[in-house]
């Protein structure tokens, strides 16, 4: 067996790791129309990728293909190395993938408590998955036993991350996880987002409103027309960001 | 759990799901049984020929008669499903090339837009900064 060559500094040079998630020329269409038009985009594992862009540039789009809730006409998607085009959505989401959807995706009609019970499928005890909840999130603990319906956007907001987080993601997927909220609780919201990256969870995050997410990104991808214009750190992604948005 | 723990649970677990492209699998396995059906009727239709040939016996004549009706029912099913899987992946390709031609047309309609709209702006400055 041949010895591993060294690096010029000596130290054994190391594999690059294979990142959590990887989008490969992703092509992704509604009927006959095209949204993704061969959309490159990486997660390495332990970060905060942002995912900005106008309404209709195929962010959501992006992020259903990558929870396998939509198929992509053309590409891979790999998750840890492993090409998982065709995979059924909640085989993935067993596995660790989390996707919070737009919009929440609670049930309306049960109390808190039922909702986090919902989750006890996945490998956790209920009072596991409770102590977690009420830990993170004190102000669901006072709502338990109102339904998920009346609360209000911010705690339903709360309340559908706590279930994500229930599941011990690896890899989490938020969607606009701003829509229609303050931007107090938004920016509450995001800080606990900081708090769950710094466990180490991998996290894609969709925002339309860009400024939000930039203190919390590690990297910031740019969408335009289907297609990521631009790769980079947040603060560097400035001026595509304004044309983007403004057209300029 | 540990983080680093999970991640690499997480990674076992996709490894072990071991997805494959169930359309395309699916696809190859009836186009390769469509050719065995093409073969396989008339190498039936044949042994009927040579069934019926070498007897004079009306009974195993009738016989060769529902073999070789048997491998023409293949020969036609097996041509069906040929056309079928064959020409599902030209329409694929087809289809693609369809959404592409209307997704460039779309992109030089914007363009045209844009560019006309910019000469509007230029025309309506100068003629606001003329004297």
């Amino acid at each position: 067996m041949s010895e591993p060559s060294l690096s010029p500094n000596g130290s054994v040079p190391t594999e690059p790791a294979v990142p959590l998630l990887e989008l490969r020329d992703i092509w992704a269409a509604y009927d006959s129309i095209n949204v993704l038009r061969g959309v490159d985009l990486v997660v390495p594992e332990g970060s905060v990728v942002a995912v900005l862009g106008p309404n209709g540039a195929g962010k959501t789009t992006t992020l259903r293909v990558a929870a396998g809730l939509h198929p992509c006409a053309a590409g891979d998607v790999l998750v840890a190395g492993h090409r998982v085009n065709g995979a059924r959505p909640d085989e993935l989401a067993r596995r660790g993938l989390c996707l919070i959807p737009e919009g929440r995706g609670i049930f309306p009609n049960l109390t808190v408590r039922e909702n986090l019970w919902m989750m006890s499928h996945c490998r956790r005890s209920l009072k596991e998955i409770e102590a977690t909840a009420f830990e993170r999130f004190p102000r669901l603990k006072e709502r338990q036993t109102q339904t998920a319906g009346t609360l209000s956007g911010g705690e339903q907001q709360m309340l559908a991350m706590a279930r994500g987080l229930a599941t011990e993601p690896a890899l989490l997927i938020l969607d606009e996880l701003s829509m229609g909220l303050a931007p107090i609780i938004v920016e509450d919201l995001y800080r606990l987002v900081a708090s769950v990256a710094a466990e180490g969870v991998s996290i894609l995050v969709v925002e339309q409103f860009a400024r939000i997410v930039m203190d919390v990104a590690d990297v910031a991808a740019v969408m335009i027309q289907g297609k990521v214009v631009q790769v980079g750190p947040p603060k560097e992604l400035e001026e595509t960001l304004s044309q983007a948005y403004l057209g300029g | 759990m540990e983080r680093s723990e999970r991640v690499e649970q997480f990674k076992a677990d996709i490894a072990e799901m071991g997805v494959k492209d169930p359309a395309a699998a699916r696809d190859r396995m009836l186009l390769r049984g469509s050719v065995v059906l093409l073969v396989a009727g008339p190498v039936l239709g044949i042994i009927a020929y040579t069934m019926s040939h070498g007897t004079e016996n009306p009974l195993q004549q009738r016989d060769a008669i529902i073999v070789a009706l048997i491998g023409l029912s293949l020969a036609v099913g097996g041509g069906a499903l040929f056309v079928r899987y064959a020409l599902a992946s030209f329409m694929r390709f087809w289809l693609a090339r369809l959404c592409w031609e209307q997704q460039a047309q779309t992109d030089r309609v914007v363009n045209a837009l844009e560019s006309r709209g910019a000469s509007v702006d230029a025309r309506s400055s100068q003629t606001v900064t003329a004297p």
